[in-house]
């Protein structure tokens, strides 16, 4: 058996950083995870599930179960959530974080150099990349150029892959024991429920252990939070932290609909930073995308759904007509447009019927399978029709260009999605309405607490992994003080 | 006594006389192929509307454009309802249209409402 003062189950970003952010206290830190250093076949078996309702991607494809977890795979976006991402909106049910935007502000630093993702520039990224164009100009309105900025490691352009990257820092540390291939196969309570008592853990290859610790932080991810918390249910019937049937709803993703619109910039090319990743000289990669500002969000009820710029396209026809009549009429020169499809980071509204629930079917380790109800809503594309047709006002205002809003059916054809597991562990004050509290503290159970991005209550188009790891030193900072 | 101080010693036209009467006959051809075809410019028969229809600088892109206009009213109302709104033209009502949130979504194309009725009576007409 093994007694550390902080278990963390699940060596993904979020249990990555926060090993690491507690490394220098004289905490005993053991940090539990289920694969190797790379990929495994077999282990990544355990994560196949089943799903009904709109298409999605198979369970076990959309994440990775060995060390670094889903960053194994990230394509390195990172911009950081919007104040109004962390506001109850009346209009949006069930919306709001349990503390303001500026909880988090002294974290992003931190996470900005934990996701390696260069100086903090974002939406100043247009001053830094002036000589290479200036960005497309729109008139007065809701939505402007907004930029992500990207991880990467040194002296290459590929993301920060935890595992690989940080490896030798929590080997190094010396109150830090990482142990791998270690699954997590039961969280125990005392028989009060108040208190996680120990946890059972298992090998693939049959050895089974004990872990005793102090504090208990689950960081697996949105779907297998659920999982292990739903199936750990000797205690509680429905689960920890289950007492108001919130586990596993809510899940979210960022869908991301390719070819919703076509942009035509009257005056020719636009800016290459809009199309594609761009690394500046000894700086950042910077990308541009077209987001909606908070007024407009306020004022207009809409999602934060923001709008990228894809490939160069060809006008059909009627699309030349379109032009050439509305820029003349504008007396604009539309001589050498350049015509662009554009496609869109979507967030979805919270919805408790969007849920991971458990099946019959075991796994290799006698853990139930997760299934998957899948579903957007009509509202989901409407509000982001919304931003687009602001987008192509601010264009004919400026006179520079012109839009084209694709059929809302077409999107879900092109759809992909940006595998972030959302929502499933929501957080809110009030137990009724989330399974965490402020402090990620699972309600109820005085030692347990989630980290990662599923206690977002709502979710911005802001990928999630640079807010979740901000989020995650909070909860560094809150076990400093109840736990040391 | 000379009568005919043009016509050259062999009894014909005179060379400047010549290059004349070509470039008269030369600008009444063009004149007629601008005024009756449709080399030069596009010629459409008269409607009652062609005081709003002149604002269009192409009117045949317009007419594939206004062809995808959907729940435009009859011609007559639409030509109305255009010479209020083209106070003082089209490029201002266009303006005008886009700023105050005046849009309408041509198959798709979000344009300013005047270009698409405008379109619409083109194709209508």
């Amino acid at each position: 058996m093994l007694s550390p003062d902080l278990a963390i189950i699940g060596g993904g970003p979020a249990g990555i950083s926060l090993a690491l952010a507690l490394a220098d206290t004289k905490l005993n830190i053991l940090l539990l995870e289920s694969g190797g250093m790379n990929f495994d076949p077999q282990n990544q078996k355990l994560y196949t599930g089943s799903q009904s309702g709109q298409h999605y991607i198979a369970l076990d494809a959309g994440r990775l179960r060995f060390l670094g977890g889903s960053t194994n795979h990230w394509g390195g976006w990172c911009r950081p959530m919007d104040e109004i991402d962390f506001e109850q909106r009346d209009w949006m049910p069930h919306s709001g974080w349990p503390f303001p935007r500026k909880a988090l502000d002294s974290y992003y630093p931190r996470a900005q150099k934990l996701v390696e993702a260069g100086p903090w520039l974002y939406d100043k990224a247009g001053v830094a990349t002036a000589s290479l164009g200036a960005p497309l100009k729109l008139g007065d309105g809701g939505v402007y150029t907004s930029w992500f900025q990207f991880s990467k490691t040194r002296d290459s352009n590929l993301p920060t892959y935890f595992g690989h990257r940080y490896e030798d820092d929590l080997k190094r540390a010396p109150r830090v024991k990482p142990l791998l291939h270690a699954n997590v196969t039961g969280i125990r309570l005392t028989k009060d429920g108040q208190r996680v008592d120990h946890m059972d853990v298992v090998t693939l290859n049959g050895k089974h252990f004990t872990v005793k610790p102090r504090v208990t932080v689950l960081a697996c991810g949105g779907m297998e939070n659920v999982r292990l918390l739903l199936a750990s249910n000797d205690v509680m019937a429905n689960g920890i932290g289950n007492q108001n049937d919130l586990v596993g709803r809510f899940f979210a993703d960022n869908p991301i609909p390719r070819d919703v619109a076509t942009l035509v910039s009257f005056a020719g090319p636009l800016a290459p930073y809009y199309g594609e990743n761009l690394a500046m000289t000894n700086g950042p990669i910077v990308q541009a995308t077209f987001a909606p500002n908070n007024a407009f969000r306020r004022a207009r009820k809409v999602s934060a759904s923001l709008t990228t710029v894809e490939q160069p396209v060809e006008l059909d026809e009627t699309g030349k007509a379109a032009v050439i009549t509305t820029a003349l009429a504008l007396g604009a020169d539309a001589s050498n447009a350049k015509v662009y499809s554009l496609g869109c980071g979507m967030e979805l509204l919270p919805d408790p019927e969007r849920r991971l629930t458990l099946t019959d079917e075991k796994d290799a380790l006698g853990l139930p399978r997760l299934k998957l109800s899948m579903r957007i809503a009509n509202a989901d594309f409407s509000l982001y029709h919304d931003t687009l047709k602001e987008l192509g006002r601010q264009l004919l205002t400026a006179g520079t260009g012109m839009l084209k809003i694709t059929r809302r059916e077409n999107w879900s054809e092109n759809m992909d999605w940006g595998n972030h597991h959302l929502g499933t562990t929501r957080m809110h004050a009030d137990p009724k309405q989330g399974v965490v509290n402020a402090d990620s503290q699972v309600h109820g159970v005085s030692n347990l607490y989630v980290a990662g991005s599923s206690v977002f209550p709502t979710y911005s188009a802001s990928n999630p992994t640079l807010n979740l790891i901000a989020l995650t030193l909070r909860l560094a900072d809150h076990l400093k003080k109840v736990v040391a | 006594m000379t009568f005919f101080k043009a016509q050259n010693p062999q009894g014909g036209p005179s060379r400047r006389n010549l290059i004349a009467g070509i470039g008269a006959a030369g600008a009444a051809i063009a004149a007629g192929l601008y005024r009756f075809t449709d080399l030069f410019v596009k010629h459409y028969p008269p409607t009652p509307y062609d005081d709003v229809l002149v604002a269009l600088s192409d009117r045949e892109q317009a007419v594939k454009l206004g062809a995808l206009v959907s729940d435009a009213p009859a011609p007559p109302a639409l030509a109305a309802k255009l010479r209020l709104a083209f106070k003082p033209d089209l490029t201002a009502a266009a303006k005008a249209d886009a700023a105050s949130g005046r849009l309408t979504e041509v198959g798709g194309w979000v344009v300013p409402e005047s270009v698409a009725l405008l379109s619409a009576l083109a194709a209508k007409a």
